[in-house]
């Protein structure tokens, strides 16, 4: 036992690095997440922290003056700001008519192609690309689109011998205008996710539905949406998520106008924290987007079930 | 051996970092287009005159504000110099970011700069303007100025447009016989800083101001401010479909592409309209005053102005370029690259006068002797923004031009304080 005990004293004292090793060795598994974790603080929880910091201060431009702490100050703001309660009845309207419009065309197209599509490689690649260009590419290919006086819609418009429109620049067809380039982009998201759906549905319930002589919409009904509703939800949710957060196209198609028809809150938050040099109040604006996302997500996932 | 090259790459990294942070002198922030270009080039003339390296970096119009107030809020002192639209002074001035000159100019054995320079062009560099001390120096000297294909006017039966009612006449005329496909004006009615920047010379010319003489009330909602806002609404209707959203460039290329035969524009462009490569209007669009109303016309003044940040660990360097680059010289070579001088003898000098593409100068040098700076408030762009959502909503038929004006005194009156 003596032995033992001297030869194991030894053979610790001969091994090189002798404490580090063993505590590198008793605490590995720490300092494997260590980066992950200390990325994860520095990216994530100290930018979030602050942010919460700053929405309840007021904050100057000038840096010799010190923060004033508002408490809810800023967040009373919310209530009586015009602007902020036209951005967020547009961001409304633009996730809503967005979304519903990318689910239902995406969805159709995935029940359309579902059967061809696997030997239509090239179309399957032709139907992704909007959803890879980089947004401000969309943006101002778009905008030259819809350009009044030399774009190529209007254009068509005035070979067909219908009356020009001002697209992004009418306040009745601004919004419908972003509506329309977002539905190009992200179509093809819901498409690619419904067509991932469709492919894993399994067939032994459709060959049982045909044999009791279920109609083609019965099947689509009671079969189809069944099955498919996780990967519904999981689409409906990320567009709902990014939909909220919509900039790119706004900033670079209307500016936020005409009259600020297409003014978002994403814009907004950008306004008031780079051009009015108010970092505090665009704090509070932004906690107020990521409640109202938390709280959707939440009753979303709720909803669907998807929490089981 | 994975130690090793882990440690020379560390190292080489770090050298990295350390020679990419002193690799210039000075670095100066610019926007994109002439005027950023136009001061890049003379950074780089800079660098092989003096020995002194000057890194330029280009950012968009509404970037350079923002990059510019972030370095002043976080006194970074990542810019040494930055290329200030002229309206954004006082709010980098009375927030700390810029550095008072009046040391420097005394260490150059100056009283301050020298009386070549544009008087106008000199009063916006001081803060409170023209009162206060120097906190840049003039670079670009932009103001409007009212461009129209004389040949079109004529034949709308105005020979030159001295007055808005002439425009109008000239404009109704053309663009009732221009088929949906030609217009008789064009002007920026993007929501913000473009509408806001086109109406203004038409307010000021019917008398009217954001604010009274001591700044102490709102004068928007006036008669004058109506009458003004009666003369926009009629060139409106005059103008192309969509030009609620049109900024300079769609008004530009509007110009350049013939579809539109007049609008009140940046001196800046001429270059593009006397350019075969980018325009079909070459010698065929004239250059005159803003017209009047029921007052003398005035341009909006929109002078470039290089400044020194407060925070730059480089001010002396900074200065010099900045006295360098502001020369008579320099402003010559300037003009020439296609920035309009702010200097009274490169405006008259004949070498530049005598060449047709600065056929624009004396109508330009006066339009800056007779301008009017933006209002000089710390919070411009924010009222800018709301005068602009108004104006925006005015020019889109939403609410009426006498509302346009009620909201917008109410705006401006709640974000300065004033009643």
């Amino acid at each position: 036992m003596l032995k033992s005990a001297s030869d194991g004293t030894s053979t610790a004292q001969s091994r090189p690095g002798g404490w580090l090793e063993r505590w590198a060795e008793r605490h590995l598994r720490y300092l494997m997440l260590a980066p992950t974790v200390l990325i994860l603080l520095a990216l994530t929880i100290f930018p979030s922290l602050y942010m919460f910091y700053a929405a309840v201060h007021r904050i100057s431009p000038n840096p010799d003056l010190p923060w004033e702490f508002v408490g809810a100050g800023n967040f009373a703001r919310l209530l009586s700001d015009a602007q902020f309660h036209v951005a967020l009845r547009n961001t409304i309207v633009f996730t809503v008519v967005a979304v519903t419009v990318e689910f239902l065309l995406g969805l159709g197209l995935a029940l359309l192609l579902d059967k061809f599509i696997r030997r239509l490689t090239f179309l399957k690649t032709v139907l992704m690309i909007p959803m890879m260009l980089p947004p401000i590419a969309v943006a101002i290919t778009w905008k030259l689109i819809y350009e009044p006086q030399f774009g190529v819609l209007n254009e068509i418009m005035y070979r067909l011998g219908l009356p020009l429109q001002a697209w992004a620049g009418d306040v009745n067809l601004a919004m419908f205008s972003i509506i329309v380039a977002d539905v190009w982009q992200w179509t093809p998201f819901i498409f690619l996710l419904m067509l991932a759906g469709l492919a894993s549905l399994p067939v032994e319930p459709y060959e049982a539905a045909a044999l009791d002589g279920a109609s083609s919409w019965r099947q689509f009904w009671d079969l189809t949406i069944p099955f498919l509703k996780p990967v519904i939800a999981i689409a409906l949710l990320l567009r709902v998520m990014d939909a909220l957060r919509l900039f790119d196209l706004v900033f670079i198609l209307t500016g936020g106008g005409p009259a600020d028809r297409t003014k978002v809150l994403s814009l907004y938050i950008y306004q008031v924290a780079y051009r009015f040099a108010d970092p505090g109040y665009a704090a509070a604006i932004s906690l107020f987007v990521l409640f109202v996302t938390i709280v959707l997500s939440t009753w979303f996932m709720k909803r669907m079930r998807l929490a089981d | 051996m994975v130690r090793k090259l882990f440690l020379t790459l560390a190292a080489a990294a770090s050298a990295l970092a350390i020679s990419g942070a002193a690799w210039a002198d000075i670095t100066v922030l610019v926007p994109s287009g002439s005027e950023g270009d136009g001061l890049r080039a003379a950074a780089a003339d800079y660098a092989k005159l003096k020995g002194t390296k000057v890194e330029t970096v280009q950012a968009p119009y509404a970037n350079v504000f923002e990059q510019g107030a972030n370095a002043g809020a976080t006194k970074s002192g990542v810019f040494d110099i930055v290329l200030m639209d002229d309206p954004w002074i006082p709010f980098f001035a009375e927030n700390g970011h810029l550095e008072d000159l009046t040391p420097y100019f005394k260490k150059a054995g100056l009283e301050g700069p020298d009386n070549d320079f544009l008087s106008k062009s000199l009063a916006i560099c001081r803060n409170p303007y023209n009162s206060g001390p120097y906190v840049c120096l003039p670079y670009v000297g932009n103001a409007q100025m009212f461009f129209y294909d004389a040949a079109k006017y004529k034949e709308a039966g105005v020979e030159a447009p001295k007055t808005w009612d002439d425009v109008l006449k000239a404009s109704k005329a053309l663009t009732e016989g221009g088929g949906g496909r030609y217009f008789g004006y064009v002007f920026r009615g993007g929501q913000g800083n473009p509408v806001v920047a086109d109406f203004m010379p038409i307010f000021w010319s019917y008398g009217a101001d954001l604010f009274n003489a001591d700044r102490s009330k709102v004068t928007i909602d006036t008669p004058e401010g109506a009458a003004a806002m009666k003369t926009f609404m009629a060139l409106r209707d005059v103008s192309p479909k969509g030009v609620e959203s049109y900024n300079a460039n769609e008004v530009g290329t509007a110009l350049a592409a013939g579809t539109s035969a007049s609008s009140i524009n940046w001196p800046n462009w001429v270059a593009t309209f006397e350019d075969p490569s980018q325009s079909k209007m070459v010698g065929k669009i004239s250059y005159t005053a803003i017209p009047a109303g029921t007052k003398p016309g005035s341009s909006e003044i929109g002078h470039w102005t290089m400044g020194i940040m407060s925070a730059s660990k480089n001010k002396q360097e900074a200065f010099d370029f900045m006295l360098w680059a502001t020369s008579p010289e320099q402003i010559k070579i300037s003009a020439e690259r296609g920035n309009p001088p702010v200097r009274a003898s490169v405006f008259t000098d004949p070498e530049l006068t005598k060449q047709e593409k600065f056929r624009h100068y004396p109508v330009l040098m006066e339009a800056i002797q007779a301008s009017t700076p933006r209002p000089r408030h710390p919070k411009w762009p924010e009222i800018e923004n709301a005068f602009g959502i108004e104006l925006s909503k005015a020019v889109a038929g939403t609410i009426t031009p006498e509302e346009a004006l009620k909201n917008a005194q109410a705006a401006v009156e709640q974000i300065t304080g004033l009643k």
